[in-house]
């Protein structure tokens, strides 16, 4: 799969903390409590995406860093 | 300071009632407040809240932990099956323990695991509503509010033949529990009994599942546990967590929303001519009058929250209705507006123990609201219906909601 980019939105970030439970690698916490990303190279697409599932809030979005197709979430998630 | 913030009674009949206009009077004046009564903090900034529920490290959920050292050990024995349930509930630990009871069922309860439930919530709606619709009226708790969440939790744990009425009345003797209320002195007895009642009931399901293990969430429990991750305590509990807190929450909020947007009848509309805004309006729904007010935590250490220093062991009541109005986080907080965009409310709390049935509450609640303005105009209470809500400082629980409505064609 192809270089992804993850963007963590802010304004549904609740700290959960399962992004970084899951991937510690790619996901930290910042001094809010909000998710924030590290490395997005530390882990492959598939892992990401499912990652980016476990987010309670759908704050996780994944685009496919070359043709800036999102990969998640699917269109009617999330509110 | 005023006589409202003075009055430390969280359970007076003014502050059950309104607790908005309570809290707004204790932000105002103390967004950080020692209640004597209570002996603990109270909590109603959104900074400040949302600061304690992101902040596990310094602020524990070990409810049983604290109890256990307030009492005796006779006390202890006489509550036995309080702690030997409650203990293990995943609300009330800490990392690591509640870490690996989360990462486990957290997979369950994901927004898109959550979606596939959609179909069967929508039927349980409408052959809900297809009962009630002739009649133009019905006591929305009881008729409507009350059937989809239950039937909806059974199914999620395998087992949609349990015994409804008995489950309902052994969960609110457990909820006995957390109306933080002094004055009733059976309320541990009391919630002792419901859990024993329940745990004897599921006992035996969750055996039949060991023998015959299937993809619902009773049979991944016990594979954990057959794999090592976790104990049967954890089983047991787990399973007693989910029923109880799976219904009486969201028959709540579908309660409060629905007389929110009664008390807003434009917003009603709205509503039913854009059901695209469902998933926005739920979000306000929950941030309007949400059903779980408050939850607890204990400093672990010496830690200051905003500008005052809480000291380790002191509690804390982290208002969650009343951060939802902070007009630092919210403009014009007391406005029902269902496009609110963006709304980081913290009616499922924030944090670790963030609501772990949030994505099915939130599915539920869609498919209440979306059939109930599709079918029915918006409804007016009964003549003569006073509203009228249960004493506790957690849930925001109406007794009854009776209402008259005219159905669509
Ligand atoms: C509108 C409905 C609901 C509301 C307002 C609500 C609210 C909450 C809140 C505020 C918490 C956090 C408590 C704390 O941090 O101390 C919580 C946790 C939890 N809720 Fe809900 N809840 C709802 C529905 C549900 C449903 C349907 C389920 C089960 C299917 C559920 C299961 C849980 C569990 C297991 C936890 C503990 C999570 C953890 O400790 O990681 N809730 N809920
Ligand atoms: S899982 Fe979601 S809500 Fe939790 S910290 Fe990560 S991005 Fe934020």
């Amino acid at each position: 799969m192809a270089q992804v980019k993850i963007e963590v939105n802010h304004n549904r970030c609740v700290g959960a903390q399962l992004c970084v439970y899951f991937l510690p690698g790619v996901f930290t916490l910042n001094a809010n409590g909000q998710s924030t990303i590290i490395d997005a190279a530390k882990a492959d697409a598939a892992t990401i995406i499912q990652t980016a599932e476990q987010c309670p809030q759908c704050a996780i979005t994944i685009t496919d860093s070359s043709t800036g197709e999102v990969l998640f979430p699917p269109a009617d998630l999330g509110f | 300071m005023n006589a409202t913030v003075l009055n430390d009674d969280l359970m007076a009949p003014a502050v059950i009632a309104n607790p908005h206009a309570y809290y707004h009077n204790l932000r105002n004046t103390e967004k950080i407040h020692w209640n004597e009564r209570w002996k603990g903090w109270v909590l109603t900034g959104y900074k400040e809240v949302v600061d304690v529920l992101r902040d596990a490290e310094h602020f524990s959920s070990d409810r049983m932990g604290y109890l256990e050292a307030e009492l005796t050990q006779e006390e202890q024995e006489s509550i036995a099956p309080i702690f030997r349930i409650l203990k293990y509930w995943m609300v009330f630990r800490d990392p690591p323990d509640h870490t690996v009871l989360r990462m486990l069922l957290n997979k369950l309860f994901t927004p898109v695991a959550i979606e596939r439930y959609r179909p069967m919530v929508r039927k349980i709606v409408q052959k809900t509503l297809d009962k009630v619709i002739d009649s133009g009226k019905m006591e929305l708790i009881h008729d409507f509010a009350y059937e989809v969440p239950m039937s909806v939790i059974l199914e999620l744990i395998g087992a949609p033949d349990l015994d409804r009425d008995k489950i309902k009345e052994w969960s609110e003797k457990i909820g006995v529990f957390f109306f933080i209320k002094a004055d009733e002195p059976r309320r541990r007895e009391i919630a002792c009994e419901g859990i024993n009642a329940l745990v004897e009931y599921i006992t035996p399901i969750i055996e039949h599942r060991r023998e015959h293990p299937g993809i619902d969430l009773i049979s991944l429990l016990i594979s954990a546990e057959e794999a090592g991750q976790i104990t049967y305590n954890d089983v047991l509990a787990t399973c007693v967590l989910l029923i109880f807190g799976g219904h009486e929450t969201t028959m709540n909020l579908i309660a409060n929303g629905t007389l929110a947007l009664m008390q807003h009848p434009e917003q009603w509309e709205m509503l039913s001519s854009n059901p695209s805004l469902l998933k926005k309006g739920v979000e306000e729904l929950l941030r309007f009058d949400g059903s779980v007010k408050s939850t607890v935590r204990w400093a672990k250490v010496d830690w200051m929250v905003g500008d005052k220093l809480i000291k380790q062991g002191e509690r804390l009541l982290v208002s969650l209705s009343g951060a939802n109005r902070d007009p630092l986080q919210f403009a014009n907080p007391d406005t029902l507006d269902i496009t609110r965009d963006p709304n980081l409310h913290v009616a499922f709390a924030h944090g670790i123990h963030v609501c772990l049935g949030a994505s099915l509450a939130r599915l539920e609640v869609e498919e209440a609201f979306a059939g109930l303005v599709k079918r029915i105009s918006c409804p007016v209470l009964q003549q003569g219906t006073a509203l009228d809500y249960y004493p506790s400082v957690v849930h925001r629980a109406l007794k009854v909601l009776p209402i008259s409505f005219q159905a669509k064609i």
